[in-house]
């Protein structure tokens, strides 16, 4: 797939309001631009997966969790570099998450510079 | 026994008795005959068909079989005769209502502590501590990591060689914002306790302490703790919720059993209950409760610091049983507080007004 020119979008899907403010104003911090959704199903409905290099998402979300995003997102084979953000960060789903190609996965409260550190390197890929 | 009805239990007692009357001549054992009918009554019929039945063969066999001797037989025998079959029927009936009533009130406690079982696994299932301090700690977090997150954010427009103020107040405000929804979660979770969730009836806290003790019985013997309890008689009911104190009841014997789990020597858990003592206070009347273990005791110096929100000595303590505990208590107008058990252990103390005094 040719890469090169995709804009450097940064998506944060969070059912979370104050969570979605607080990534998207860290993410403005360092310079970088970003687009929130609401849900899972909101973001694959708004067309952006394409334009997205960088995907940080929530696991438990009503509807659609952050796991089944990654899945749909990777049988519409549209990898996107995807790092979770969760409060119950179990072995498993952590696992899981990993290995269905995930960058990163995180427990909350995170380490803003590892979140920043992957995202970056995400970009760069 | 409920299978029957009342007319056909009494028809029992008639027809056996009947049976019995017909057979006792030909093969000439009125007595086994008879026996047989009044245990027949007895074990089919309960009590009244029973007494029924040893009155209609006491009259059967006083009128067919002594009156008439076929052999010549002197009156004392006949007499003894009587008094022993009736001896042995009034014997059978004596028995059978004791173990009848054994079984009545077996079936009534387990009655009582399968209702309590459900309750219990109802009232969990909707705000126990376990559910509602996942629920809330998940709750909690969220705004916190936001916060976490606003707060550095700010500090990085701070550090930058020109600082962005206007950002930076943004990102305070976020802040301010995150910190206010976590309070708002922890208040909600107070009111939960408060009086409009609560069922208020009349609550004998003697009978929740046994239940509790049966319901952990298996947890209590496994980890070898002996249990003592000294319960006064004459404690009065008290206007509560019953299901929330089972919880903190619950909750401070769990806390006394994880205590003395590691533990060498003597494991007790003593559980008093008694009317209290000193009124200052004109007639408000009050219970006072005590648990003492034998456990690791209290952390030193922070004896009151158990019951504040996420304090926890355990490795998977959440850190809200003795919060909610507390929370609980005083919303019933009582206290709860810990002191050290000498030589070893610790003291959970309740106090909890009546209010409302059960008269009966």
């Amino acid at each position: 797939m040719a890469t090169q020119e995709k804009t450097k979008l940064v998506a944060v899907v969070d059912d979370d309001e104050l969570m979605r403010s607080a990534l998207q104003g860290m993410l403005k911090s360092v310079g970088l631009p970003s687009q929130a959704f609401a849900s899972a199903e909101e973001f694959l409905n708004s067309g952006q997966q394409r334009q997205t290099a960088c995907l940080i998402a929530d696991i438990r979300m009503p509807g659609m969790s952050g796991l089944e995003l990654q899945a749909q997102l990777n049988a519409e084979h549209c990898r996107i570099p995807t790092i979770f953000i969760t409060a119950h960060g179990d072995t498993k789903m952590r696992m899981q998450a990993l290995r269905a190609g995930a960058v990163e996965f995180l427990a909350k409260p995170f380490d803003d510079e590892a979140l920043l550190g992957s995202v970056r390197a995400a970009l760069e890929n | 026994m409920k299978v029957l009805s009342k007319l056909q239990r009494y028809g029992l007692a008639i027809i056996s008795c009947g049976v019995a009357l017909a057979l006792a001549g030909p093969i000439d054992a009125p007595s086994s005959c008879f026996l047989l009918a009044v245990t027949v009554s007895g074990l089919f019929g309960g009590l009244g068909p029973n007494l029924l039945s040893v009155a209609l063969s006491a009259l059967a066999f006083a009128y067919f079989f002594l009156g008439r001797p076929s052999p010549p037989a002197r009156e004392s025998t006949s007499l003894l005769r009587f008094a022993a079959f009736l001896a042995a029927i009034l014997l059978v009936t004596v028995l059978m209502e004791i173990k009848r009533r054994a079984e009545e009130s077996r079936s009534r406690s387990e009655e009582a502590l399968r209702q309590a079982h459900a309750e219990l696994a109802h009232a969990n299932r909707v705000t126990t501590m376990g559910e509602l301090t996942a629920s809330l700690a998940h709750e909690v977090n969220q705004p916190i990591a936001a916060a976490v997150t606003d707060a550095n954010t700010c500090l990085r427009w701070l550090a930058r060689d020109h600082p962005d103020v206007e950002e930076a107040r943004e990102a305070a405000m976020r802040m301010a914002k995150d910190a206010t929804r976590a309070a708002e979660i922890i208040s909600k979770v107070r009111q939960v306790f408060k009086k409009g969730a609560q069922q208020r009836e009349l609550v004998d806290v003697n009978e929740i302490i046994r239940e509790m003790i049966v319901l952990l019985r298996k947890e209590l013997s496994s980890q070898s703790i002996a249990v003592r309890t000294e319960l006064a008689a004459d404690l009065p009911k008290l206007m509560g919720d019953r299901v929330q104190l089972q919880q903190v009841l619950m909750n401070l014997m769990v806390n006394s059993i994880d205590a003395m789990k590691n533990v060498e020597g003597k494991r007790e858990l003593a559980i008093k209950s008694q009317r209290a003592q000193d009124e200052d206070e004109d007639e408000d009347e009050q219970l006072t409760m005590s648990l003492s273990d034998t456990g690791v005791g209290l952390p030193p110096q922070q004896a009151d610091h158990i019951f504040n929100a996420f304090f926890t000595t355990k490795t998977d303590g959440t850190g809200m049983g003795l919060r909610i505990s507390r929370s609980i208590v005083e919303s019933h107008g009582g206290r709860l507080w810990a002191t050290d058990n000498h030589p070893r252990g610790a003291i959970f103390h309740l106090t909890i007004p009546t209010k409302i005094e059960a008269h009966e």
